[in-house]
């Protein structure tokens, strides 16, 4: 039986412009009570804008928005809680040094106030997890959790404040396999509840699972909506991307394998940090001219392996070894040097200095090189021409090599990292969610690049928490749970993708029966 | 537009400064035409006048390109006025235990013992922040009470000159005096030192791999970690450098005014150079020029002092004002917006 | 022998308290300022300028109860500038305290100046009574030390006690807590970041302003420049090795004041060394604390950052 429901929300020709450029044009968008509606689009389409319009983080520039029929406007996330709208950002709003309780009812007035009954608090809490299947311990104190339990956090907070519609921003990126699954479970426990909910998400996969219509949005306006039911993965590639994706080739292995020397060579690396152990025994080697991706839930000592091997943080114990030579105990520099790159996901602490332009940036990558600095003297016209070289090459978008990194876009930022590590050829690629957060062209141009260095003889150590990449680029793939690297597989045809999720979650092969 | 906004704004600066002054004069119960011009021509009135401009602005380019290259390097250095001390110290000691040596060996001998000892007390605060993380403001500040205890300690005891009853160090030999440049003004070659260590200074930072290294850490401290550069290594040197410059002015102001130590040689000269520092942008340039200024609203403020009774407490009060007006119109873009983020990870 | 021993001590104890109490004030005041994110590098010239204007208002009335709400109003409108510029302009903490301290003994030594012109005479104010808990002031030994001090001791035991259940056992002291680590999650379930921060602002003008005073109204009776010679930053220092706890800040207040004390004690045997030798101690004591501080104590995350609401 269909009848014609007023639809719960209803965005109308939303447009929103950020230095004159329109992030969202034009956009409509009507969701309707009790469905699960996803907002699908790559990164930069304008989702997270949109839905931050709604919930009182941006104004709007142009449009209206109506909740159950009457105009509604947001001023700020206070608002849009009190009339029944919350979100979950991508990067949770918790205070770590609280502990769970004191997070959910932050900022509420409790019963008691200003001396709280934490008792009933805590009770309460529990009821509601209870209800919803939504696993927490009210007196754990936030900073201990995991990404998972912080994100169940999250969303009773919200349930805490009677919220009707809840958006979530890319919930599933920090899950496991299993954990997907568990928390599609707990949406629909929330549809069947009365709950409305939309879900920002990129990949296709969850937006066919679990949703009962989808909004496709790109370059910031809307290009469709349809039932699930009634459509499937390729139509939704083809209208989020507006062409056919040709998947990247990776090709075979130019080199052969485990008979060269191995170029870095890692053996039982610990680290530990506050007496928890970020890595245990972690033993891998990596060879010529192959990608080793390494899968894994964010959150389980993948920057810290990154970050020992790159030289940032010493290892308790265990040995590094760069083509041959021993470099645990190295500096940063030496083991530039000696042939490392990095590449990770944060520009803007990680990769560049904002104030400083083009060439300086690239500086920081030739600052030890004898071409370019003569008796300590940098020699400003031998960088300005490498600089002007990687800007053609690499296709960057700058204004001039004189203006600072800070007015570039992500995706030209990162193609400035990585033209400059490229640079003086490499023999060890480390490569930290080097996509994460481009746009798509970024991204791809990013991958490529890091296909041809390998096809070039390269070594490539890929460690990212987008499965799908890792399934796209890697050679062999290792997966990391608890600073552990479990298991290490060929990646062909046969490969078992459950027992990758597995692994993921901690299950070792034995533990598997 | 924005050329506008900063017109207007300057203006507003400065039409508040000088209402401030009017009635700070005013309140003193001093005649303001009198004290205003008794100003100016403290000043411009005379070569000399002039002269003491430059004499005064001596330390404070010195110190200031000291605060600056700390600033910048994210070493917030409020120890100058320690460091000075430190320098004048030195220079004593070395005078007086060689005062035999010729003018070309001495001279260059005491501002590198100044050098190194304003350097000294810069590093100990540099290295607990570089190794252990401890704010250097708050050390700084404390070594700076503990320099200026020293000197009263040695000026009293084995510095003491054994003719003259008051605490002062004996005179120091004449092969180490910074030759006056203009007599009978009191401008010395401490001067020109100055001057050219401020184009040694922007050499250093902008020409030479060092010092893009020592910009990098004060921008962005993970990123240039990340590239190879040490943040440790760099703190210690900027914090020595910093120190270093500071020194020397003690050193400049031994050998080119005072010819002995004593105590009260630096009337706040090292907190003003943060000052300074602010106002030239840690820019070499802009720091010899704020210098300028600042030495010229002093010399005015003493005339107005000796001519109309105006306390020299109120250049403390126009400096501060100056500085808190300028913070608040400076937005967020100033030379280190990154480092505030830095600062606490 | 043994009454030597024991007056020796008393005396010890007394000098302990009265070093211990400003630094004790000012710190607590600034733990409610760093908790909620702002570095008040102001301290000094907060306390300057309480111990100032209670100096002059008590001196021209005649009434402690004026002077004192002088001092503690003189600190809040220091404290109130500095939070006004590092909160709407965004400016840096540490250059806008210091900018203020530079003001403020400018300002306050015209004032003096304006005031009583160029006199060597310091002129004296009144002083703080002693207040005698009775019965109990009567227990030797302890008796004094505990029960027979000013107003000022008192207090500062009832705001550290008053303090703690603020921050520890209410809502208020959540909100205060996650506004310093987690502005922006403050800020997303509806906490007035900016409002809570000029609130702490306030508070620290309140005790910093009272700190001042103490200086002038209770410890010596009179006003020079520079009274305060640095206490606002051995303060600092206090907030530090408290680890922004009110309890700890006391016994950090109390350590330091107790080495001050000590060094009193080595005074009065009467070496033949110049004073300052002694004038030394109390800062070469605060960099020996802070070293003490190394690895433990944790920055609220926010702490010297200003708060940006993401562009709208």
């Amino acid at each position: 039986m269909t009848t014609i429901h007023m639809p719960l929300l209803s965005m109308q020709h939303i447009d929103k412009f950020f230095f004159g450029k329109p992030a969202n044009n034009d956009i409509s968008l009507e969701v309707r009570a009790g469905e699960i509606h996803a907002l699908l689009g790559e990164n930069g389409a304008g989702k997270s804008t949109l839905m931050n319009i709604l919930f009182g983080i941006y104004s709007l520039d142009g449009g209206t928005i109506y909740l159950k029929g009457k105009e509604v406007k947001f001023f700020s996330p206070r608002e849009a809680i009190k009339s029944g709208i919350g979100m979950v950002h991508q990067h949770f709003m918790l205070v770590p040094t609280l502990t769970v309780s004191e997070n959910i009812t932050l900022g509420i007035k409790s019963t008691g106030h200003p001396l709280p009954d934490r008792k009933k608090i805590n009770d309460n809490i529990r009821q509601l997890s209870h209800k919803y299947g939504l696993d927490v311990d009210p007196c754990a104190l936030v900073s201990k959790l995991s990404v998972g339990e912080e994100q169940r956090v999250e969303i009773i907070k919200l349930l805490y404040r009677d919220v009707e519609l809840l958006i979530l921003d890319e919930p599933t990126a920090v899950l496991t396999p299993q954990e997907i699954e568990r928390f599609f479970s707990v949406l629909k426990r929330l549809k069947e509840e009365g709950h409305s909910i939309i879900l920002i998400t990129h990949r296709i996969p969850e937006a066919m699972a679990i949703s009962d219509r989808v909004t496709v949005l790109r370059n910031g306006t809307r290009i469709a909506t349809v039932n699930t039911t009634e459509t499937n993965k390729e139509e939704l590639s083809r209208l989020m991307i507006g062409r056919n994706l040709k998947p990247i080739v990776r090709g075979a292995r130019a080199k052969a394998t485990e008979k060269d020397n191995p170029r870095l060579d890692v053996k039982e690396l610990d680290y530990l940090e506050y007496g928890q152990g970020k890595l245990q025994k972690v033993s891998f080697s990596l060879y010529p001219g192959e990608i080793l991706g390494i899968a894994g839930v964010d959150g389980n000592g993948q920057k810290e392996l990154a970050e020992c091997i790159l030289g940032l943080r010493k290892a308790t114990q265990g040995t590094i070894s760069l083509n041959g030579v021993r470099i645990e105990k190295s500096s940063v520099a030496e083991r530039k040097k000696l042939g490392l790159a990095y590449v990770s996901d944060d520009q803007h602490h990680d990769g560049l200095v904002m104030d400083m332009n083009l060439v300086e940036n690239y500086l920081l990558r030739v600052h030890t090189y004898k071409d370019y600095i003569k008796n300590g003297l940098i020699d400003y016209q031998a960088c300005s021409r490498v600089t002007e070289e990687a800007i053609s090459a690499y296709n960057i978008k700058a204004p001039g090599i004189n203006a600072p990194v800070r007015l570039l876009s992500g995706g030209n930022q990162q193609k400035l990292i990585l033209a400059r590590e490229l640079t003086g050829n490499p023999s060890v690629i480390v490569a930290l969610k080097p996509t994460r957060g481009l746009d798509i062209g970024a991204v791809e141009f990013v991958q490529k690049q890091l296909i041809e260095r390998r096809n070039e003889g390269c070594s490539v150590l890929l460690i990212s928490v987008d499965l799908e990449e890792i399934l796209m680029l890697s050679d062999r793939i290792g997966v990391m749970n608890r600073g552990r690297v479990i298991e290490i597989l060929d990646n062909n045809e046969g490969i078992d993708l459950a027992h990758i999720g597995l692994m993921m979650t901690g299950h070792t092969f034995e533990e598997k029966s | 537009m924005k050329y506008l906004n900063n017109i207007l704004s300057i203006t507003i600066i400065i039409l508040i400064i000088v209402l401030v002054t009017i009635g700070l004069i005013s309140a003193i119960g001093s005649d303001v035409t009198k004290a205003i011009t008794g100003f100016f021509w403290g000043i411009f009135g005379s070569f000399y006048g002039l002269s003491e401009v430059l004499v005064r602005a001596t330390p404070l380019i010195l110190a200031g390109l000291g605060v600056a290259i700390g600033f910048r390097t994210g070493f917030f250095n409020i120890g100058a006025e320690g460091q000075i001390y430190m320098g004048a110290i030195a220079a004593t000691v070395i005078g007086l235990e060689f005062p035999n040596l010729p003018p070309f060996i001495l001279i260059p001998l005491v501002i590198l013992g100044g050098f190194l000892l304003g350097g000294f007390w810069a590093v100990i605060p540099g290295f607990l922040k570089a190794r252990f993380g401890l704010s250097e403001i708050i050390n700084t500040i404390m070594f700076n009470y503990i320099a200026i205890n020293i000197v009263g300690i040695l000026v009293r005891t084995s510095l003491k000159d054994p003719n003259y009853p008051l605490p002062m160090s004996p005179e120091l030999p004449e092969n180490m005096y910074l030759q006056q440049l203009l007599y009978p003004t009191r401008l010395h070659i401490g001067f020109i030192i100055a001057l050219v260590a401020s184009l040694l200074i922007y050499v250093l930072m902008w020409k030479m791999v060092a010092g893009f290294k020592m910009r990098a850490v004060g921008l962005n401290p993970r990123g240039s970690k990340c590239s190879g550069i040490s943040v440790y290594k760099n703190i210690l040197l900027a914090s020595l450098i910093s120190g270093g410059l500071a020194g020397v002015a003690g050193v400049s102001e031994i050998a080119g005014l005072h010819y002995r130590l004593l105590e009260g040689i630096s009337p706040g000269f090292g907190y003003i150079a943060i000052i300074v520092a602010l106002l030239g942008r840690n820019h070499p340039v802009g720091v010899v020029f704020a210098a300028i200024g600042i030495a010229a609203l002093q010399v005015g403020s003493i005339t107005m002092q000796v001519q109309s009774g105006v306390p020299t407490s109120i250049s403390w009060i126009i400096m501060g004002l100056l500085v808190l007006l300028i913070l608040a119109r400076r937005t967020v873009s100033s030379v280190n917006s990154d480092q505030k983020e830095e600062a606490t990870l | 022998m043994i009454a030597d021993f024991f007056v020796g001590l008393e005396a010890f104890i007394s000098a302990t308290i009265r070093m211990a109490i400003p630094l004790a004030l000012a710190g607590l005041g600034e733990t409610y300022s760093e908790k909620s994110g702002i570095l008040n590098i102001g301290l000094e010239g907060i306390m300057l300028c309480g111990a100032f204007f209670s100096f002059i208002v008590a001196f021209l009335t005649n009434s402690l109860a004026m002077g004192i709400t002088a001092g503690i109003l003189g600190g809040m409108i220091i404290s109130s500038i500095h939070s006004f510029i590092s909160i709407k302009y965004k400016a840096d903490q540490t250059i806008t305290g210091l900018a203020l301290n530079f003001f403020v003994a400018g300002l306050t030594s015209y004032l003096f100046l304006l005031f009583f012109g160029k006199s060597t005479n310091l002129p004296e104010c009144l002083m703080v009574p002693v207040i005698n808990i009775p019965f109990l002031w009567k227990i030797p030994f302890f008796g004094p030390v505990l029960f027979q001090q000013d107003g000022y001791v008192y207090f500062t035991l009832f705001a550290v006690i008053i303090t703690w259940i603020l921050f520890y056992r209410t809502e208020w002291g959540v909100n205060l807590h996650a506004v310093g680590e987690s502005p922006k999650a403050a800020d997303s379930v509806g906490l007035n970041v900016i409002r809570i921060r000029y609130i702490s602002a306030m508070v620290n003008g309140f005790f910093g302003g009272l700190a001042g005073s103490y200086l002038t109204l209770a410890l010596l009776g009179f006003f020079m420049e520079n009274i305060t010679s640095g206490r606002g930053y051995i303060a600092l220092v206090v907030v530090i090795l408290g680890r922004r706890n009110p309890l700890g800040v006391l016994l950090a207040s109390l350590l330091i004041g107790s080495a001050n004390a000590l060094q009193f004690q080595i005074q009065v045997k009467g070496l033949a060394v110049p004073s300052q030798v002694f004038i030394m101690f109390p800062y070469i004591i605060t960099v020996v604390v802070l070293l003490f501080s190394i690895g433990k104590s944790h920055d609220p995350s926010s702490l010297g950052i200003p708060f940006t609401r993401s562009k709208r």
